[in-house]
């Protein structure tokens, strides 16, 4: 292993991406771009999608709709989950009583609430932000219990001795305690409202991305399809990447692995 | 069972420590193991009661606005209806074509199976590209490109590639699963002690074997997470999976409960995947607590 060398990850690295794009190419060749387009036409479909509009919008229209609606319900959630969550950790009685009927929900899929969440209210944008916020909360909630509940015992005892009251106890000593595995929630809590969009959009949706793709299926265009998925790649990959900005900033103590 | 006091047999009651009030002294020879059983019950019923009332409430509150009509029939039944359905589901093929048992039944098949795939190839995969670098900088590019697009997005090009069957569903499992699986088993070998590596070598292990004998049980906690997480994906790809495109499963039967606007179908498919997916996972904290019996953590 002394042998590598600085660059010896990026040779293996584009070498491995090069015979990906070389096997792309070659199925495409055999298969034809009705069944795998070339990448470049993917890329030249992106262009097009961004110029002409599709069911009235065009590219940045479908992201905005998607993006509206996994920040509202992600706002939602976290103003909602995180208290929630925390007065859970924080308090055993209301524990005991919230914790039995959270545990019904708990391990329903949030995507197996759209049926439901089409019956209360319709096809429009409420039950898509229903559905991407019941993914979030659930997620939220989970870990900002976990985080207040497991601080470690001696934190607390020591600042209960040095005569911190409840209050301050809370904010000072337990909260950032579980800083790191609230932020950890709304890491999986955004992205899982991020899928919860995308699934909410396939099964019915006149706009978002999740619409382009299925628009796609419909009409049987690969090429559509695979720009659709690109671009939903894209935005996941940009809102992971500013989450972790946000906690080296505000949590930077947690624990990486790896 | 008589107790004959020229045998000079105590009598539980009388080792009850003076002063102490607490019945249950006089009842420790109860023979009777389904005696012990309800009690154990009205025990744990008593020290939970906060929990116990706060169901009971929240079913009465549901029950209620299902019965003064607060919310309408169209969009909420109530837990009666639900429980009505819940069983008559076993033996009806009505309204959505299957008895509740075949929808469960295919989903959990096809979840599993991707599953299954997917951890096959998934840990060993990643355990190898935590133990060799070189292996970790061939694949890690690739795999990163392909890791923020979400599963469900496979779902419309698994359709037009491979159908609406069980092939196309069981690659979108295999998706989702995959990656938890690759991840977990890449970190749980990468945190490997080093010292641990370097004892073996020392005594003349070859790398492969350090990995195998070393590397890999180390990894083992790191695996079952995960494969708890892998389970979980899978389990709500599947889901998302039936919703789009299915003629059975739990995803197809509360997609048409939707259609047909009927909430207790919709409700009782809800429970049975929550139900499931708990009883899954339940399933694979077994199997990991059985094998990790009689190790120190």
């Amino acid at each position: 292993m002394k042998s590598s060398s600085r660059f010896y990850p990026l040779v293996l690295g584009g070498a491995a991406l090069l015979a990906v794009l070389g096997l792309w190419l070659i199925i495409s060749q055999m298969a034809g771009p009705k069944i795998l387009p070339r990448p470049w036409s993917i890329l030249e479909e992106i262009a097009r999608l961004w110029r002409t509009p599709l069911s009235g919008r065009p590219l940045s229209g479908h992201i905005f709709f998607s993006l509206r609606r996994v920040l509202a319900a992600f706002g939602l959630a976290v103003l909602t989950g995180l208290p929630l969550g925390l007065a859970l950790g924080w308090f055993p009685v209301f524990r005991k009583i919230v914790t039995p009927i959270f545990e019904i929900f708990r391990p329903i899929p949030p995507i197996a609430w759209i049926p439901i969440a089409i019956l209360w209210l319709g096809v429009g944008e409420g039950s898509k932000i229903f559905i991407c916020y019941v993914g979030a909360f659930i997620i939220l909630v989970l870990n900002s219990l976990a985080g207040t509940l497991y601080v470690d015992r001696t934190l607390v005892n020591a600042a209960r001795v040095f005569g911190a009251n409840q209050k301050r106890l809370f904010l000072e000593v337990a909260l950032p305690a579980a800083l790191p595995a609230i932020f950890a929630g709304l890491q999986n809590g955004l992205s899982m409202a991020w899928m919860c969009v995308l699934a909410a959009e396939l099964v019915g949706g006149r706009e978002g991305v999740g619409f382009i793709i299925i628009q796609g299926m419909n009409m049987d265009r690969v090429d559509m399809i695979m720009a659709g998925m690109a671009v939903i790649g894209a935005l996941g990959a940009i809102f992971a990447a500013l989450l972790r900005v946000l906690e080296k900033t505000l949590c930077p103590y947690r624990k990486q692995l790896v | 069972m008589s107790v004959s006091l020229s045998q000079k047999t105590l009598d539980p009651a009388e080792l009850r420590p003076l002063g102490s009030k607490d019945p249950s002294w006089g009842r420790l020879a109860a023979p009777n193991p389904l005696v012990r059983v309800i009690k154990g019950l009205l025990r744990a019923a008593y020290q939970e009661k906060l929990s116990i009332i706060s169901l009971i409430v929240f079913f009465l509150l549901w029950e209620g606005v299902c019965y003064f009509k607060i919310i309408g029939p169209y969009q909420l039944a109530p837990p009666s209806k639900v429980l009505k359905l819940l069983i008559a589901k076993l033996a009806t093929q009505n309204p959505d074509g299957a008895y509740l048992w075949a929808h469960a039944l295919s989903s959990l098949g096809l979840a599993l199976s991707g599953f299954g795939a997917a951890t096959l190839f998934g840990v060993p995969l990643g355990l190898l590209m935590g133990w060799y670098p070189r292996l970790n900088h061939l694949v890690r590019p690739v795999f990163d490109l392909l890791r923020p697009i979400p599963p469900i997005a496979w779902i419309p090009l698994a359709i037009i590639w491979l159908g609406i069957g069980g092939v196309a569903k069981g690659f979108i499992i295999f998706l989702a699963a995959f990656v938890p699986g690759v991840i977990n088993s890449f970190t749980g070998a990468r945190l490997t002690n080093p010292v641990l590596v370097r004892v073996a070598k020392i005594h003349g292990a070859s790398d492969f074997t350090a990995f195998w004998r070393i590397g890999v049980p180390s990894a083992a906690p790191m695996i079952f997470t995960g494969l708890r997480l892998s389970l979980n994906a899978a389990w709500t790809t599947l889901v998302a999976a039936e919703l789009v495109a299915a003629s059975q499963g739990l995803g197809f039967m509360i997609q048409m409960g939707r259609r047909l606007a009927r909430p207790d179908i919709v409700i009782v498919g809800m429970l049975t995947i929550g139900l499931l997916g708990a009883f899954l996972s339940w399933i694979l904290s077994k199997i990991e607590r059985s094998f990790f019996a009689g190790r120190a953590s």
